[in-house]
């Protein structure tokens, strides 16, 4: 292959590709992900193309198509690729040039000439030229030619539909280095900051998109990550928040304007409609009041209004409590409980409205860090997340050979054994019903792993016994007796009515003892550090140490007997 | 907790059990420390053979 195959001639980029809006980053030399705006000044930048006189139009500019030039505009086309006519939905493409059926694939009938012909694009060329505007983009604002990239995909996406992009991307001067899934990337893009720390954690990624939305519980431990359970739903997504938003605008022109008629029942009213709610939507995350106005939003009435959040909120309250719950189902797909989960990241443009991160917020401990720009300072703009891990992630592997990157993210090298319980160490007391459970590996931690801990000793020092045991999280929930209510201060008031409800805690409960080691002669006060290493067959290297101390007792414990299924 | 007397191992360590099996799962091939795992795997390394290197 020529130059474009050759590691030290690329230059690569991140790409999150989505159906409403796409966009593009690269990593800079002192290592941050920095998103690019293209020549309209867009960082997400619509997944639109539209035709007008045999002139390409793209994102921005397209999407203003939408109102004139319907029926040579395409959008909502990134989940057609690679797939068959008849599995797809069709529904969002409504308002623009429909699919249709072309061979095995899908095309649109759309005139992309000067000529008054109309032509049949394949959704893959779509995405090509699409992609190509995306890479002229990059390569502008870097002033080098852009020949790679990392693309994040959706984790529900099939390999028939990466295939097609992988070839969608090659067409358009690509070379895809590696498809990464949107929730992964999001979770690389807080923990690639500099302040971010590494831990053992439970991390929900919520993508509350245009068309579609998209749940992901990731444990992440030592920084890599495995998927536990994802959640999809096209129900619930940016358009009904914006459908609120149309209903409310129509409904009043309609008060207002009687003789005009319903600004729904007429394509182009409803397409002036259409673009004009999702600014206000918009301006409602960041402003506590927006200005909606369309000139001549149906027969020739002009329409001015405003609203502000809070009616906002009260019209969509019943989809945000939706979208609330899509994030708990996933919790209770992947068998946990609020209580495990450590953070939820916020992804998607939808996110920037204040009470999406609300409702999640209600239904998730204090515990539980919700990254919003609404809840939390340190969030990163939802809208960048996935492009930003995607940068990332093709910076680390630019300099790597393309076959290396297939070998590495092989099945061979991807499935791992995960630990099915918690490892851990007894204190206090050797006793397993009254000991604590200090966690040191947690569940579904991958092997091999290596982890040390800094525990106390009895306080007296002497001779110690050291514990491990494999624990089980379990939820104690008490229902603490009513208080009587005391007249004091209000905030005293507040708690004590909080306090009627149930009591939900995170507790171990220790399974089964592995080993005992007894540690000789420890001094007064002092701490023991505890280092486990499990392999991949599950042997067990345990080492106690006091902190300072020379020695220390060293243990191995083998495996169980392998049992044949077949497995890997 | 403290040893209680009578205590005995070989070398102050006693086995006694060992863990549940493991549940095999796709980990995401993403982030610096996929990649250092990765190398290990395909390396047959060992965390304290990465270390030296």
């Amino acid at each position: 292959m020529s130059a474009e195959a050759d590691p030290t001639q690329r230059v690569a980029i991140g790409i999150s590709f989505g159906n409403s809006y796409s966009s593009i980053a690269f990593t800079s030399a002192e290592g941050k992900a920095e998103v690019i705006a293209n020549e309209d000044g867009d960082r997400q930048i619509p997944s639109i193309l539209s035709y007008v006189g045999g002139e390409e139009l793209h994102a921005g500019q397209a999407k203003g198509q939408l109102v004139r030039n319907t029926k040579n505009t395409v959008a909502y086309f990134r989940d057609f690729l690679g797939q068959d006519f008849k599995s797809i939905d069709p529904t969002p493409c409504h308002q623009s040039a429909h699919p249709i059926q072309h061979e095995s694939t899908i095309g649109f009938k759309i005139q992309d000439s000067a000529e008054e012909t109309e032509n049949t694009v394949t959704v893959s060329e779509i995405t090509t030229r699409h992609l190509k505007r995306l890479r002229i983009s990059a390569s502008d604002y870097l002033g080098k030619n852009v020949n790679a990239a990392v693309i994040t995909v959706p984790t529900n996406f099939a390999d028939a539909q990466k295939d097609a992009l992988n070839k969608a991307a090659k067409e358009a001067g690509l070379e895809v280095l590696q498809f990464i899934s949107e929730p992964v990337a999001a979770v690389l893009a807080y923990d690639a900051r500099p302040e971010a720390k590494l831990a053992d954690k439970v991390v929900v990624v919520a993508d509350l998109g245009g068309i579609r939305s998209d749940i992901a519980v990731i444990a992440s431990r030592g920084g890599i990550y495995t998927v536990l359970a994802t959640h999809h739903d096209y129900e619930v997504s940016g358009s009904v928040l914006d459908q609120a938003l149309m209903d409310h605008f129509a409904k009043e022109f309609i008060k207002k304007h009687k003789s005009a008629g319903d600004p729904r029942e007429n394509d182009r009213s409803l397409a002036k409609l259409k673009l004009e709610c999702e600014a206000v939507k918009k301006a409602l995350s960041i402003g506590t009041s927006a200005n909606f106005s369309v000139e001549s939003l149906a027969n020739g009435v002009d329409f001015q209004a405003t609203i502000n959040r809070s009616r906002y909120e009260i019209l969509a309250s019943k989809n945000f409590a939706a979208f609330a719950r899509l994030v708990t189902h996933a919790v209770e797909k992947a068998n946990l409980d609020p209580l495990d989960v450590s953070e939820i990241i916020l992804g998607g443009g939808n996110s920037h409205t204040p009470k999406v991160a609300s409702a999640v917020r209600n239904l998730f401990p204090e515990s539980t860090i919700v990254l919003a720009p609404s809840t939390s300072s340190t969030a990163i703009n939802p809208s960048e997340l996935s492009v930003r891990g995607a940068a990332i992630q093709a910076s680390l592997i630019q300099e790597f050979e393309l076959e290396d990157i297939e070998q590495s993210t092989h099945p061979a090298v991807t499935v791992t054994p995960h630990t099915a319980k918690a490892v851990g160490i007894l204190l206090i007391s050797g006793d397993e019903g009254t000991a604590v459970f200090h966690t040191i590996v947690d569940a579904e931690t991958p092997l091999p792993v290596r982890r040390t801990a800094i525990i106390a000793t009895p306080r007296e020092g002497g001779n110690v016994l050291l514990k491990l045991a494999e624990g089980l999280r379990h939820i104690k929930i008490t229902k603490p007796e009513p208080r009587v209510r005391e007249p004091s201060s209000d905030d005293e008031d507040d708690e004590s009515e909080e306090e009627e409800e149930e009591v939900r805690e995170k507790t171990w409960k220790v399974d089964a003892v592995l080993s005992e080691a007894a540690l000789k002669g420890v001094k007064k006060g002092a701490k023991i550090e505890v280092q486990i290493n499990i392999g991949h067959d599950l042997t067990v290297n345990a080492i106690f140490r006091e902190v300072g101390g020379k020695g220390g007792v060293r243990g191995i414990l083998q495996g169980p007997k392998v049992t044949q299924n077949g497995s890997a | 907790p403290v040893l209680p007397e009578g205590w005995s191992g070989e070398k102050d360590f006693k086995p006694i059990g060992h863990l549940s099996h493991a549940t095999d799962r796709n980990i995401e091939p993403v982030g610096p420390h996929f990649l250092a795992h990765a190398r290990r795997k395909r390396h047959k390394r060992t965390f304290s053979e990465d270390d030296r290197i």
